[in-house]
């Protein structure tokens, strides 16, 4: 008996990187509808991840790799669509980065959740200046800006990010979000955030409602 | 020691190079699993204390371990500087067991304790407020915690900005900020009648100009604070906490090491936490010269209470009782700054004071929450626990975890909870003081209350 969707979304689900990119080559080849691939194997097993996850039996770094081996699996579902159904919604770019300090494990679980949702992401990594994001926005032509903000002298140099895009009259062209532990809704609202993110997922909504 | 670190700058330069996603995804993950495997280290959901002397020092031997095979890695390099088990055992050997902070009638000597041990853990209350540009009310509300009966010293919260001076990080208005942040903690010991008191470390002293900076001034000095060298994000530095670690030795200041794992990131559980802080200590002791060491762990989650936190915390602290004997400090807060009326926080905060005091703590940072009173409560309630066991505190945190809270009301106005002309509390905080303390009395805690 051959391989399942099944099969799959439980290599998907325990990180099997090699593993899930010849499932899917192979359910692909045996005729599988490439929604069902998508959906029932490689989303479904993400989604199991991220269950564990919320339960303290998975890790941030298990999220990565989880990332990683989607991002393995999605070109080939993407290839195998008939010409004109894929990627309706590919294209939407998202650029991230840490304000000013080193943190990074808020980001990297962002910019894995968004890339698993299907964004193209451009991290661009930590301590971060105000100029950095909006270069890298112009430079990608990016759709949304997220910002991670993980102590306090970044939360200033957040507000300066929004009044450098007003003075260079793009505030407009980017909706742009944060989070991060030393944030909170109320002074990112005062900010002049689009969104403000309790948790990395949810950049993931906030990204889907700002961008359509 | 001062040799071991200059190997130490040696070795970023010399030793076996990588980039920083493999070793953040391969090494460092694979490394630490298989040595808590093979030392067979197990956390215990059920158990929010780790009271096992031979698996404290299972923990200890793979925190030596990690360094010797994985190291730090060097952010500036990408390479890794490892250690030789002859360069830790010397780094432990020769280290200093006390520590004295402050001066005069507030000096105070942080002296190794265990479990059981009725000498109390020093309790250092936050002072100031978080997010906040108004100078005036931050010092009032530092006079508020300065003068608590169990305040052992005072611990500046950033500030979020000097009154209407924009904040530009990295030119002399960060430095500006550092300096009023010490100025107005200074001036609270001053009015509450203890000049000696321990001021902590400059906390919004983000780079190593910042925090020169604060030691010139005079505000803060080698007598009343310490000085943050410690290692970044699982197992990683940078050239500036070499400069820093330096600068302290030059200056004779005390460093702060400080190690804060956060779980269920790039870390499995609690029992890779304990092995990561051992790891950040030893290292950390050996380019900085230090022995004051903060171990505090958090979750990914964003939570820093549970049997998870505390068993990380109690782990780490026993190991290192066992095998380095340093002081040796943890958080004692929920760090919710709702919680001036929330049941759940001030439990939460009363079981971060009994961790510590059963799991042979020296001393407590930002111990208490975003009231005097709940500081209060604190100190109470870390004096009062000092003489647990291991056995009592746990059964004791296990009983306070179960007691039914009511709904917390959320975050309340602090002039609802205090009079700013007497800085004292108003009957809304004080029934909440007297609620909790009648709890944790009925559940055994005997100690007099300052009410």
């Amino acid at each position: 008996m051959g391989n399942t969707v099944f099969d799959l979304k439980e290599a998907v689900s325990w990180v099997k990187k090699e593993e899930a990119e010849a499932l899917t080559k192979e359910l692909l080849a045996d005729g599988i509808a490439p929604m069902i691939v998508l959906e029932q194997g490689v989303m479904a097993g993400l989604s199991e991840l991220g269950d564990r996850f919320e339960a303290k039996k998975a890790i941030v770094l298990d999220l990565v790799k989880g990332g990683v081996t989607a991002k393995t699996c999605i070109p080939l579902i993407q290839a195998a669509f008939p010409e004109g159904e894929a990627g309706a919604d590919a294209g939407k770019k998202v650029v991230l980065g840490t304000m000013l300090s080193q943190h990074n494990i808020g980001k990297n679980l962002v910019s894995t959740l968004l890339s698993i949702s299907g964004y193209e992401v451009f991290d661009i990594g930590e301590k971060r200046e105000p100029w950095d994001f909006y270069e890298k926005a112009e430079e990608v032509g990016a759709d949304l800006i997220a910002v991670s903000v993980v102590f306090g002298p970044a939360m200033q140099k957040f507000g300066d990010l929004i009044e450098l895009l007003k003075e260079l009259k793009v505030r407009e062209k980017y909706p742009v979000i944060v989070g991060g532990a030393v944030t909170h809704e109320k002074w990112a609202s005062e900010m002049g955030a689009d969104g403000w993110g309790k948790q990395a997922k949810d950049a993931v909504s906030l990204t889907e409602e700002l961008t359509l | 020691m001062g040799k071991i670190m200059w190997d130490m700058i040696e070795r970023t330069t010399t030793g076996p190079i990588m980039s920083e996603d493999d070793f953040e995804n391969e090494l460092f993950p694979t490394v630490i699993a298989e040595l808590v495997a093979k030392h067979k280290i197990e956390f215990d959901p059920n158990e929010p204390i780790m009271s096992d002397p031979d698996m404290a020092d299972a923990i200890f031997k793979a925190g030596m371990e990690l360094l010797m095979e994985v190291g730090l890695y060097c952010k500036d390099t990408k390479r890794l500087v490892k250690f030789t088990e002859s360069e830790l055992w010397e780094v432990i050997r020769t280290r200093r067991h006390t520590v004295t902070l402050g001066t005069g009638r507030e000096a105070i000597t942080l002296d190794p304790r265990t479990a059981g041990d009725p000498r109390h853990p020093f309790t250092w209350f936050p002072a100031g407020a978080y997010n906040s540009t108004d100078v005036s009310r931050y010092t009032e509300l530092a006079k508020m915690v300065a003068q608590e009966p169990t305040c052992d010293g005072l611990i500046g919260l950033p500030l979020m900005g000097v009154g209407d001076k924009k904040l530009v990080t990295g030119t002399p208005a960060q430095a500006l900020k550092v300096l009023v942040e010490g100025q107005a903690i200074k001036e609270a010991a001053l009015w509450a009648g203890r000049p000696g008191f321990f001021l902590g470390f400059p906390m919004s002293a983000t780079t190593p100009l910042d925090l020169m900076h604060a030691f010139e001034s005079g505000i803060y000095t080698k007598d009343n604070a310490v000085m943050s060298v410690q290692v970044l994000q699982d197992l990683r530095i940078n050239y500036d906490r070499f400069n820093q670690a330096f600068f302290a030795q030059q200056a004779g200041i005390e460093p702060w090491m400080s190690s804060s794992p956060t779980l269920y990131a790039y870390l499995a559980g609690p029992e890779q936490a304990a092995v990561e802080i051992i790891a950040h200590t030893l290292a950390m002791m050996a380019f900085s010269d230090g022995s004051l060491t903060q171990a505090m762990s958090c979750s990914v989650h964003g939570t820093y209470q549970g049997n998870d936190i505390t068993w990380t915390n109690s782990a780490a602290s026993l190991a290192a009782e066992r095998n380095i004997q340093v002081p040796w400090i943890s958080f004692g807060s929920t760090a919710d700054p709702a919680g001036a009326l929330s049941d759940d926080t001030w439990i939460g905060t009363a079981i971060a004071c009994i961790t510590a005091c059963v799991s042979g703590m020296e001393a407590l940072w930002i111990c208490g929450g975003s009231t005097a009173l709940e500081c209060r409560m604190a100190g109470e309630v870390t004096r009062a626990a000092a003489p647990l066991s291991a056995a009592e505190g746990t059964d004791l945190i296990k009983r306070l975890s179960k007691i039914e809270k009511d709904p917390s009301p959320g975050l309340v106005p602090m002039e609802d909870l205090y009079d700013f002309k007497n800085f004292q509390p108003k009957e809304l905080a004080m029934n909440q003081y007297k609620k909790m303390a009648k709890i944790f009395k009925e559940e055994g805690l005997s100690y007099p209350t300052w009410e």
